[in-house]
């Protein structure tokens, strides 16, 4: 999940929590006012105990919490009253009917709670993200910023880790142009070489090693000194017939070795730094590779997504992201920048070279079109050789267009006549015969006779024809 | 029987009331076959302190059901027979001259109206003048003849009869009125196993005596003891908020309104409509053996409190949508879920 997202999840998360406390307070508020209700209680009990509102009633006369007047309401009755409703109470047990029933509040809550976390899980899911390889190239180098952060002890290791940290930062930020983006994987790779480099010196010169080498044809002894380089091995020169000795950092022992004879064994003390040498190297290597990747990502990026993020003129070739040019290993690239003043694309200065269109193969053969894309405006090829269709009644062979991007008609005006040149009609032209001007229908007359017949019934016909 | 609240406990009064009203009703059911609802209604108007208006064909035994019930309670009763030319002074009474002792003085007559129980017979026949003349009547329990009042006799209760055909030549009642009536109940035609026993009954040589409940002396305060322990049963609070959703619900406008209501009604219930339906649910509670209202007892106070308060407009009379129906709308609508 992206960073943004999961702020705002979270942020949501908290919010749902907030809401829901405050709900779960109010309701538990509401439920408690009502519990403490003096007269709401007594309407339970007699509900309860089928009592006909007398524990009400009692309860009315007998609120501490009534108004002042409540008790001169009190009749002559009331005594009545007052025993008749502690009668209702024999035989009550409160532990019985007031049970502590915990699964219908359950049940009528996880509705609640299912929904919400119903709801969660959606805004979860719609919030997530499939990670870009940008995205996760920067937490591996986050990752190794971390490591080399545990292990920092110069002020040099800070750096590289925030230099790497920046370098991730902009790899993910899909805001910045890829320019910005390899500049500061150039810095976070300058940075790390720097490091290395000062690590090599601080461990460099830092290791002496002795060895004796005896002479197995008993020429003699030999005594060799070796000097070891932080970084691999030491040679040194033996004093005697022949003699050498290598010094190994990692174990700071040091071997004397005679080609001619048995040598000696040598020690060497090494500085502590050296302990972390091989560990640094590793890192460092790691650190070039995943940088290196990262770059590599950000050009495959740039090149894939030619968008307004690559402006004119933040490139130093001044082209744009995706043209002819700015691909080294693109034998093209003479087209002049079209975005640059005066420099207006010519069609067809590029079209019988086979230049395939940046950012892509060109898997159709030779490419007759431009190098510019088809999108471009402005560009339209001339006809190599152009094909006409058949006049009527004219044998030949037909037009036969295949793999063409273009194809342009002209449609002549008139014939040419072979032989003298001069332009007549084509007298041969196939005319319409129909008319094809809307006339408007003459208008029908008023006194026309109707097309129906009144209807005559059999027995008056005879009288009327 | 009527004696003072402080000296009987609360449930005995409770259970005094029940059986009282339970006897009641089986006197009123001696002489009146079927219509328990009606006897019921009636009996809780009376304890409520309401009025009642009783719709029916003439026939029903409508005024024999309301002079038994005064009857078996020992109260007094008079029945009016209301005709195009009655006067509002032939209901009150007027002031007629009189002479004692060498003076003449003008002496207030009573009309028909002092009376405990007062049957209306045929309400809507009167003119509007007359019908007004009772309003006073049936909401202060007073009325007032050449600026003097005079109080009538408590418990009082109008038991107006209407007759729902022939309505040539009737003035129907006002909105006012009709909302005076904390009931409308209405009679229809007996059942033939009740036709039956109506026959039997009448048409036999056989007396189906009435027992009062209470001496004549003492039953108004017995009357009004009762009216009080109605009055006294307790209503808690989330009912009262469901009465005036109803009362809201079936108010055009009103808030939780029902498109029904919108629809077909002119007015809602006024407030005492409400009171109504408390007062009745009260009853109805003191019926159950409780002294606190439920849900049960306002759903049943509904329809008899509320059917006269709607006024319907002309396009329910044009469907032939009745009031009932648009009630029994809100209480589905606005009836609590029970457990």
């Amino acid at each position: 999940m992206a960073p943004d997202r999961a702020a705002t999840l979270s942020l949501a998360l908290f919010a749902v929590a907030a809401i829901a406390l405050v709900a779960g307070a109010i309701l538990a508020w509401r439920e408690y006012r009502a519990r403490v209700d003096f007269i709401g209680a007594a309407v339970e009990l007699d509900d309860l105990l089928g009592s006909q509102e007398q524990i009400v009633t009692l309860a009315t006369l007998a609120n501490p919490a009534g108004p002042d007047g409540i008790r001169a309401r009190r009749t002559p009755l009331f005594p009545v009253l007052w025993r008749r409703a502690i009668a209702c109470f024999e035989g009550f047990d409160a532990r019985r009917e007031f049970k502590l029933e915990v699964g219908e509040p359950l049940k009528r809550s996880s509705i609640f709670a299912g929904v919400v976390a119903f709801a969660m899980i959606l805004a979860t899911l719609g919030l997530v993200r499939v990670p870009s390889p940008e995205t996760l190239q920067a937490a591996r180098l986050r990752a190794i910023a971390t490591r080399i952060a545990k292990t920092a002890s110069t002020a040099e290791d800070s750096d590289l880790v925030a230099k790497i940290r920046e370098a991730a930062d902009a790899l993910e930020n899909p805001k910045l142009p890829p320019e910005e983006k390899k500049k500061r994987i150039e810095e976070a790779k300058q940075q790390a070489e720097k490091a290395a480099e000062k690590r090599n010196n601080s461990q460099s010169g830092n290791g002496q090693g002795t060895g004796t080498s005896k002479a197995q044809n008993g020429t003699g002894n030999s005594k060799g000194t070796g000097q070891g380089k932080s970084e691999a091995a030491g040679t040194g020169a033996g004093q005697g017939k022949s003699g050498a000795g290598q010094g190994k950092s990692e174990t700071g022992k040091q071997s004397g070795k005679n080609e001619n004879g048995k040598g000696g064994s040598g020690s060497a003390k090494n500085d502590n730094n050296h302990k972390n040498k091989n560990k640094g190297d590793k890192s460092s290597v790691e650190l070039q590779n995943e940088l290196a990747k990262a770059e590599a990502q950000v050009e495959t990026a740039d090149a894939k997504n030619p968008g307004p993020e690559s402006q004119p003129g933040d490139d130093k070739n001044k082209g744009g992201g995706n043209k002819p040019g700015d691909d080294k290993n693109q034998t093209g690239g003479s087209q002049p920048n079209p975005n640059l003043p005066g420099n207006i694309p010519k069609p067809g200065v590029d079209g019988d070279r086979n230049i395939p269109a940046a950012g892509g193969k060109n898997t159709n053969g030779p490419d007759r079109g431009s190098n510019l894309g088809d999108t471009h405006l402005g560009e339209m090829p001339l006809p190599l050789s152009a094909q006409r269709y058949l006049k009527p009644g004219e044998k030949g062979a037909a037009v036969d267009i295949k793999d063409a991007r273009y194809v342009m008609f002209r449609i002549p005006g008139a014939t040419v006549s072979a032989g003298t040149g001069k332009t007549v009609l084509d007298s041969e032209r196939h005319r319409a015969t129909t008319a094809y001007v809307n006339a408007p229908l003459a208008p029908s007359s008023d006194n026309a006779p109707p097309d129906e017949r009144q209807l005559v019934p059999p027995r008056y016909r005879d009288m009327i024809h | 029987m009527g004696a003072a609240p402080q000296q009987t406990s609360p449930d005995q009064r409770v259970a005094d009331f029940r059986k009282i009203f339970s006897r009641a009703e089986n006197e009123v059911a001696r002489v009146i076959v079927g219509y328990q609802d009606v006897i019921r209604k009636l009996l809780t108007a009376l304890f409520c302190g309401g009025h009642i208006l009783i719709e029916g064909v003439p026939g029903l035994g409508k005024t024999l059901m309301v002079k038994a019930a005064s009857e078996t309670l020992g109260l007094s009763f008079k029945r009016i027979q209301f005709t195009p030319d009655l006067m509002p002074s032939d209901i009150i009474g007027t002031q007629v001259l009189t002479e004692a002792d060498g003076h003449r003085e003008f002496q207030f007559k009573q009309g028909p109206i002092f009376a405990h129980m007062v049957l209306g017979d045929e309400i809507n026949r009167a003119t509007p003048k007359t019908q007004s003349a009772v309003l006073e009547a049936m909401e202060e329990h007073q009325v007032t003849v050449f600026g003097t009042t005079y109080p009538l006799p408590p418990p009082y209760i109008v038991l107006a009869t209407q007759n729902p055909i022939e309505l040539e030549g009737t003035y129907p009642l006002p909105e006012a009125q009709m909302d005076r009536f904390i009931f409308k109940v209405v009679m229809g035609s007996p059942k033939p196993d009740e036709l039956r026993e109506i026959l039997n009954r009448t048409t036999g040589t056989a007396q189906n005596p009435i027992h009062p409940l209470f001496e004549s002396a003492k039953a108004p305060q017995a009357i009004e003891d009762l009216k009080a322990l109605v009055r006294e049963v307790m209503v808690a609070e989330p009912l009262e908020r469901y009465i005036i959703s109803v009362i809201g619900g079936c108010t055009p406008g009103g808030p939780g309104a029902i498109p029904e209501v919108s629809q077909y009604l002119r007015f809602g219930p006024s407030p005492r409509g409400a009171q109504a339906m408390i007062l009745c649910a009260k009853a109805n509670a003191l019926l159950a053996g409780r002294v606190s209202v439920s849900y049960d007892d306002i759903d049943d106070s509904i329809v008899p409190c509320l059917r006269h308060r709607l006024l319907l407009n002309f396009q329910a009379e044009a469907e032939n949508v009745s009031s009932e129906s648009i009630l029994e709308q809100v209480i589905k609508r606005l009836r609590r879920p029970r457990t």
